[in-house]
């Protein structure tokens, strides 16, 4: 089996893995810190797109995520909705938050439009905490149901991890459908130089809408299965540190990639709950990388945006070039 | 009447904190076309820094002056190690840089002086002045009179000195500044410290008012920046304006519309400003390059 | 037939008047060249003409359809493709990916399309990067298509950008200052392409300050000097125009020449 064989079969693999792992992992804890990072893979994905493809930074994702998880605990709760409609409600109020930042985007470039999203992102978490009636203030609110399929129940662990990286496989299908084609090298084309871009005739406009749509709109979804599987939401879950580490978990990924991202994200997520996966491990080293573990975010960020700015991507993707001399 | 000035004071005291925040902001602005995500950070280490040799025995002025000197070497070296290595690349890199790095920086502050609220003592005991009827803090006075002599000190090195000099050709015009022999490299990392010695003068004289913690950066930087942009980004005059009129308008909206809008009314400025009028308040004219 | 008719273009910022009531004609099928000393107006011109900066007077007609008013993009379906003083490439993108980008010019929207993978937006895309290795040969860089733009020396990013252009299926090309930064074979390479390109029936404008590749490649030549018109005819008639001479003379001065 030569290597193309060998890289074009990985993809495959890694997908049995993902959707076996409720057979061979029985441990309810551990099975929820992987739907965890399913939810987390979902947001990273949308935020690759935008960020590693587009160029635009968001640093206030965690709003987007927060949006989601609040309209569907809204609509579950006080609503009472079915859980669908519930679900897309979310998807649909995070996407037209996106829209809302799409416009600045328009106009505002880098730093300014970076300041424009955390200061969107600040003025979320704001309402969440403030906004009492609606949601539930700083108590936050409880009692979201799990999810409803109609026919399917999904309340056990296994069903709920299936779910969740059902929804995170198809996103990320649609997704790499969208960057290994035109729009994706439209969003690239825009990301290396807007004026170059506008003298090909590329819709700028209509790029940055549609980026910052879908990926508010992953975003949402995902807030809303976290919303579902926790069963509660609160404003301290969504805030400045939460847009920080979906950040770093798509730089440390690399730019340009998917694959990255999500495998950054997985990695991430799983360092968090390292004492559950790893049960030998010492508690002094498990309490240390959890205490480190913002450090590391920070450090990651710094590290690979000086010294690879591919991150994960680059390392793996080791293609020779044509022009290069061997 | 008095219930007004009450609020004019806390607004004025309140801005002239955020007055050295965004001047902070400005001056990097101005140095490298960047925006330190950091600069609340350096806020918070001046802070908690004067706390830290305060407590060690030092007198508070000593204390002082070390935070600020250690907080201005930590810009320093904070640019030497993670905004340098990056210089003159993708806009983007910059920013993520000094994200990471306000990170690390606030991870550090809490590992070395852990999680609790410390607070300083005022710089001067004794009882609150009268000033037109109004009582005015003993700090506040303080406040006002550092972000006084900070604001003519920035002044005399940017218009009499050579070094102000070389840092306002090192702005305008970066090529043509190293042509003449002005050594940018430095020019910037002096920035740098600058911008942060600003910040630590403003946690330093702010803490004995409100408690200090590892914490605080995140959200002094927001509205240092939101004060920052409102004024007029590149502008050091714009930067102090910005600052006292969003103090102001937090101390008015505080106290005629509802205490609990007092924190949404930075961030509101802020994207009201990006979305409206970029340049600022008292920004150039119509079309931003942003 | 005049493809291009640019009548009282003129273009101020603040104080300086950049453009100064510049008309002239560029008939279909032939190379025009824009010559003139440094900041005599020549990219301001063009950005006008494109799109990316509006005259503040006077119109354009391409085919008999005013250009004035429309954004980059709507120039660039038009018909009307530019290149960049500043190449403007996509760095991370390799040089034949650069060049597919432009074929999104003639292309139709379809983001939801892609994201389905449907069997249109695949074709293509097939088309798009069959025209860009083609368009690589013609110029003469198809070695370099798998390269990142960003790692491509400074003369075979402009004839990508060239390239790029063509993608685009333009009828006009507006090309700024392409000799720079090439050596003399690249410079002959690009002659041998602006010739290919009329002989396909496209008209070119090209801003230039190599001499000796204006004298040789154009049809017609019109000179600006502090953003007026000051000579406009065949390359002979140019090189004895006297205003010409004073022109660059003057300029020669003004540089302690």
């Amino acid at each position: 089996m030569n290597l193309r064989t060998a890289r074009a079969l990985v993809p495959l693999v890694l997908v049995a893995v993902v959707a076996a792992l409720p057979l061979v992992v029985s441990d309810r804890f551990l099975l929820k810190v992987f739907t965890f990072a399913g939810i987390n893979a979902l947001v990273v994905i949308g935020l690759a797109l935008l960020f590693g493809h587009a160029g635009q930074v968001s640093l206030g994702h965690a709003a987007f995520v927060g949006l989601g998880a609040y309209t569907c605990a809204v609509c579950t709760v006080r609503l009472e909705w079915p859980w669908l409609l519930a679900f897309a409600a979310a998807g649909a109020v995070a996407a037209f938050g996106g829209l809302v930042l799409a416009l600045p985007s328009l106009r505002l470039k880098g730093h300014y439009l970076a300041m424009a999203t955390l200061g969107f992102g600040e003025l979320m978490t704001l309402t969440f905490r403030e906004a009492d009636p609606v949601t539930g203030g700083v108590d936050g609110l409880g009692g979201i149901p799990f999810p409803d399929l109609g026919p399917f129940a999904v309340d056990g662990a296994a069903t709920l991890y299936w779910l969740v990286w059902g929804v995170a496989g198809l996103a990320l299908l649609a997704v790499y459908n969208v960057t290994s084609q035109r729009p994706g090298r439209a969003m690239r084309a825009l990301h290396g130089s807007e004026q170059g871009a506008q003298a090909c005739g590329v819709d700028i406009v209509g790029v940055k809408v549609r980026t910052f749509v879908v990926s508010a709109l992953l975003a949402g979804l995902a807030g809303a299965l976290y919303a579902s599987v926790v069963g509660f939401v609160s404003p301290s879950v969504f805030t400045l540190a939460a847009s920080v580490t979906f950040l770093a978990m798509a730089v440390l990924g690399g730019t340009g990639s998917l694959a990255g991202p999500l495998a950054a994200a997985v990695l991430l997520t799983l360092l968090q709950y390292i004492d559950a996966l790893i049960p030998g491990i010492p508690r002094e080293t498990a309490q240390t990388i959890q205490t480190y573990q913002e450090d590391i975010y920070g450090l990651a960020i710094v590290l690979v945006v000086i010294f690879a700015p591919g991150g994960l991507a680059r390392l793996w993707r080791r293609r020779p070039r044509g022009g290069e001399t061997a | 009447m008095d219930e007004l000035l009450q609020f004019l004071i806390a607004g004025l005291k309140n801005g002239s904190i955020y007055a050295l925040v965004a001047l902070g902001f400005t001056i990097v602005f101005a140095a490298t076309g960047a925006i330190n995500f950091a600069q609340g950070e350096f806020f918070m280490l001046g802070g908690m820094l004067g706390v830290f040799f305060s407590e060690l025995g030092l007198p508070l002025a000593l204390a002082a002056l070390a935070a600020i000197a250690v907080t201005a070497a930590v810009g320093a070296v904070f640019e030497l190690l993670a905004v340098r290595p990056i210089s003159g690349g993708d806009p983007l890199r910059i920013i993520m840089v000094t994200i990471g790095g306000a990170v690390v920086l606030r991870q550090l502050a809490l590992h070395l002086f852990g999680p609790d609220e410390r607070a300083l003592a005022p710089f001067t005991e004794g009882a609150s002045l009268k000033l037109l009827g109004a009582a005015v803090e003993r700090q506040t006075v303080w406040i006002w009179a550092l972000t006084a002599l900070a604001v003519v000190a920035l002044a005399f090195l940017y218009r009499r000195t050579t070094f102000g000099r070389a840092m306002r050709a090192t702005s305008i015009q970066r090529d043509a500044a190293r042509l003449v022999g002005v050594n940018t490299g430095a020019m910037v990392t002096w920035s740098f410290a600058l911008a942060a010695a600003l910040g630590a003068v403003g946690g330093l004289a702010v803490a004995p008012l409100t408690q200090t913690a590892f914490s605080v950066g995140a959200g002094m930087g927001v509205k240092g920046f939101a004060a920052a942009i409102l004024g007029g980004l590149g502008n050091p005059v714009a930067a102090v304006g910005g600052g006292l009129i969003l103090g102001l308008m937090e101390s008015l909206t505080a106290g005629y519309v509802d205490p609990l809008y007092k924190d949404a009314v930075a961030v509101i400025v802020l994207l009201v400003v990006l979305f409206v009028r970029p340049q600022g308040l008292f920004g150039g004219s119509g079309r931003v390059k942003v | 037939m005049s493809l291009l008719k640019v009548r009282g273009v003129t273009k101020r910022f603040g104080g300086l008047t950049a453009v100064d009531d510049v008309s002239f004609d560029v008939f279909e099928g032939t190379i025009k060249a824009l010559i003139g000393p440094n900041g005599a107006g020549k990219t301001t011109l063009f950005n006008t003409l494109t799109g990316f900066d509006g005259p503040d007077e006077g119109s354009v007609l391409f085919d008999g359809a005013e250009l004035v008013g429309r954004s980059p993009r709507d120039t660039v379906r038009a018909g009307v493709a530019r290149t960049f003083q500043n190449t403007q490439l996509f760095d991370e993108l390799p040089a034949g990916e650069n060049v597919m980008v432009g074929s999104q010019a003639h292309q139709r929207r379809g983001f939801s399309a892609a994201m389905l993978r449907l069997p249109s937006v695949m074709a293509e895309d097939r088309d798009a990067r069959e025209e860009a290795g083609r368009l690589l040969r013609l110029i003469g860089i198809e070695e370099w298509v798998d390269t990142p733009a960003g790692d491509l020396p400074a003369g075979i990013r402009r004839l990508v950008e060239i390239a790029r252009a063509l993608a685009t299926r333009p009828r006009l090309l507006l090309l700024d200052e392409p000799a720079a930064g090439l050596n003399a074979t690249e410079s002959r390479e690009l002659v041998q392409t602006l010739y290919r390109v009329r002989e396909s029936g496209i008209t070119v404008v090209v801003v230039e300050h190599h001499m000796g590749l204006v004298m040789e490649v154009s049809d017609e030549i019109v000179v600006l000097d502090r953003g007026r018109k000051i000579a406009e005819g065949p390359p002979r008639m140019i090189q004895k125009d006297p205003a010409v001479i004073a022109a660059y003379l003057g300029e020669a001065e003004d540089e302690g020449g």
